[in-house]
């Protein structure tokens, strides 16, 4: 039983590893292609995609340090999207109001001018 | 003499010169075919608005039109002489029962830009506004006031009729086999009907607001609604250089490759994010404030793209970015590409060809490295297989290309699909992680896992 367990730790151990080395391998190969365009079909977006996800890594932990020396404050809050988008909604039907509103003086307008004459 | 008869004779006169030009054909067929597209851009020119737009039109269908008709078509200018004042000022009593001074300060007679279906002057507000999005306009402020020329809509659809009749005769007598110009006047007529009601650019200059609402580098004019109708609209007038006049700007030190990526940076995030973009952009109308931001104007022809579109178009930008012809052809397929069974194997293969012919890390970048190369490229190659291209497609091409030129224009050196590609993948890889893709590719995922795990 304690061989099992012990095993299958290792093998827990071994697939982790191998994977991390797998991971490590696409980062370089992503960082090596470089900006300037990666030559070689579905891999290489993988391969690009991983270097991008370790550069977010690099700046997660340097924030995270920073934060733990106190050298920066709490993230800012953003303004919830949705609210955002209502907001927008309402004020562009003011704008729809606003020209209509408009329209309907010049009619009124032309209106009046064709009564007094 | 009757419209038709018209279009007929100066199509005609014009293609006579180009006959002359051309030694009746014996300076070369190449030379015969340069100056009938020539011939065709000075004939639509003079035609007027409905012919300049129309030339627009054709100039992003490669697909269907040669490629000197479409280079010429794609370098004709939509500037025509100013219309009178009064002419302009008929136009806004009619659309607001009141003179234009009584509406605005210091309105100019002057136009500021005067195109085929539009003219734009400068004026002044007479009273602080608060637009759907951003800070408020005070009173005195600048303010561009688009008006639709008197006449424009109505010359239009008697020219499209016209045209209409015309094309129906022609494809009646099998004189035109390479595309359905009947089809073609319909997605013109769409088009065109939609830039004729400025509310519609109003509208989406607003939206284009608030979509860029964090990011402080780009800019859309705001909108002053009780001052805009259907044939008038009253925008903020920004102060800044157009693309066009960037040698002026090197002299002001502006960040001219910052502003270049962050431009096509920004257009990207229109298709692929927002799917709705600007598909009018050429250099009059991106400006370079003093302020190093970026100011989109005339927001007339504006694409939309479906959720759906969007993922498979950032599929094939990944495709392009990262040279997988496979890629491209499934997710062209899903956008209505359809390749017969008979012809994949050879449109994969030239397809390929053609993302091998783009430059290569470390190699001269210039015209090989661009969207215009593979975008037309490819449309070239499926008109050449008569592989029918949706609607749209070369829309979107072209607008791709053009913000290409566009930041060309800022920083000629730029290597665009280099520049692009960690946003692409950026965008890619958000949406590869939507639960509702997650959820419909984990299954095939776990068995490919499995089939690598036992093989």
């Amino acid at each position: 039983m304690t061989d099992d367990v012990m095993r299958f730790f290792a093998a827990w151990l071994l697939t982790h590893e191998t994977a991390d080395e797998g991971v490590k391998a696409a980062i370089r190969r992503g960082q090596e292609a470089g900006l300037e365009g990666m030559g070689g079909g579905p891999d290489a977006f993988v391969d690009g995609l991983a270097a991008m996800i370790a550069e977010e890594k690099e700046k997660l932990k340097a924030e995270l340090i920073a934060r733990a020396r106190g050298e920066v404050g709490p993230a800012e809050e953003k303004p919830d999207p949705v609210i955002e988008e209502i907001r927008f909604e309402v004020s562009a039907l003011r704008g729809r109001l606003e020209s209509v509103e408009s329209k309907l003086d010049a009619v009124l307008a032309r209106l009046e001018g064709e009564e007094r004459s | 003499m009757s419209r038709a008869r018209h279009i007929a004779s100066v199509l005609a006169a014009r293609q006579a010169r180009a006959l002359v030009r051309s030694a009746f054909g014996l300076a070369g067929r190449a030379r015969w075919r340069a100056e009938s597209a020539r011939a065709w851009r000075e004939a639509f020119e003079e035609l007027g608005p409905a012919f300049v737009k129309l030339g627009q039109l054709i100039s992003v269908r490669p697909d269907e039109f040669s490629d000197e008709l479409v280079a010429e078509m794609q370098s004709m200018q939509d500037a025509v002489p100013a219309l009178p004042a009064s002419a302009i000022r008929e136009v806004v009593r009619a659309e607001f029962g009141r003179d234009a001074d009584d509406l605005w300060d210091d309105f100019e007679d002057e136009p500021v830009a005067s195109a085929s279906i539009a003219q734009v002057h400068r004026a002044r507000l007479k009273r602080a506004y608060r637009p759907v999005w951003g800070e408020e306009l005070p009173a005195g402020a600048a303010v561009a006031v688009k008006v639709i020329r008197p006449g424009a809509a109505d010359s239009i659809r008697a020219d499209v009729a016209v045209a209409r009749r015309l094309a129906q005769a022609a494809v009646r007598r099998g004189l035109v086999r390479r595309f359905d110009p009947v089809a073609l006047l319909d997605e013109f007529e769409r088009s065109v009907e939609r830039e004729l009601d400025l509310r519609v650019e109003g509208r989406f200059a607003d939206r284009f607001a608030f979509d860029f609402r964090d990011d402080p580098v780009v800019q859309a004019p705001r909108i002053v609604w009780p001052l805009s109708s259907q044939r008038v609209l009253t925008m903020e007038f920004i102060e800044g250089l157009r693309l066009t006049e960037v040698d002026r700007a090197l002299a002001e030190g502006i960040d001219f490759f910052g502003l270049a990526v962050h431009g096509a940076e920004a257009f990207m995030r229109q298709v692929f994010v927002y799917g709705r973009y600007h598909a009018d952009l050429h250099p009059a109308n991106v400006f370079v404030t003093p302020e190093n931001r970026i100011a989109y104007l005339d927001f007339g022809i504006v694409g939309y793209l479906t959720p759906e579109e969007r993922y498979h178009i950032t599929q094939v930008m990944a495709a392009l970015v990262y040279r997988d012809p496979d890629r491209a052809l499934e997710h062209s397929a899903a956008l209505g590409v359809h390749v017969p069974p008979e012809k994949v194997e050879t449109v994969r293969r030239e397809l390929g060809e053609l993302l091998d012919s783009l430059a290569r890390p470390g190699e001269q970048s210039g015209e090989k490295s661009s969207f215009a190369h593979f975008g037309y490229g490819f449309l070239r190659m499926l008109g050449r297989h008569g592989i029918e291209i949706p609607s749209g497609y070369g829309m979107l091409i072209k607008s791709l290309a053009t913000v290409e030129g566009c930041s060309r224009m800022l920083y000629p050196g730029i290597d665009m699909i280099g520049t692009t590609q960690p946003f692409t993948t950026r965008v890619l890889a958000t949406a590869l992680s939507d639960p509702a893709v997650l959820r419909e590719r984990m299954p095939e995922a776990v068995r490919a896992a499995l089939r690598v795990l036992v093989s």
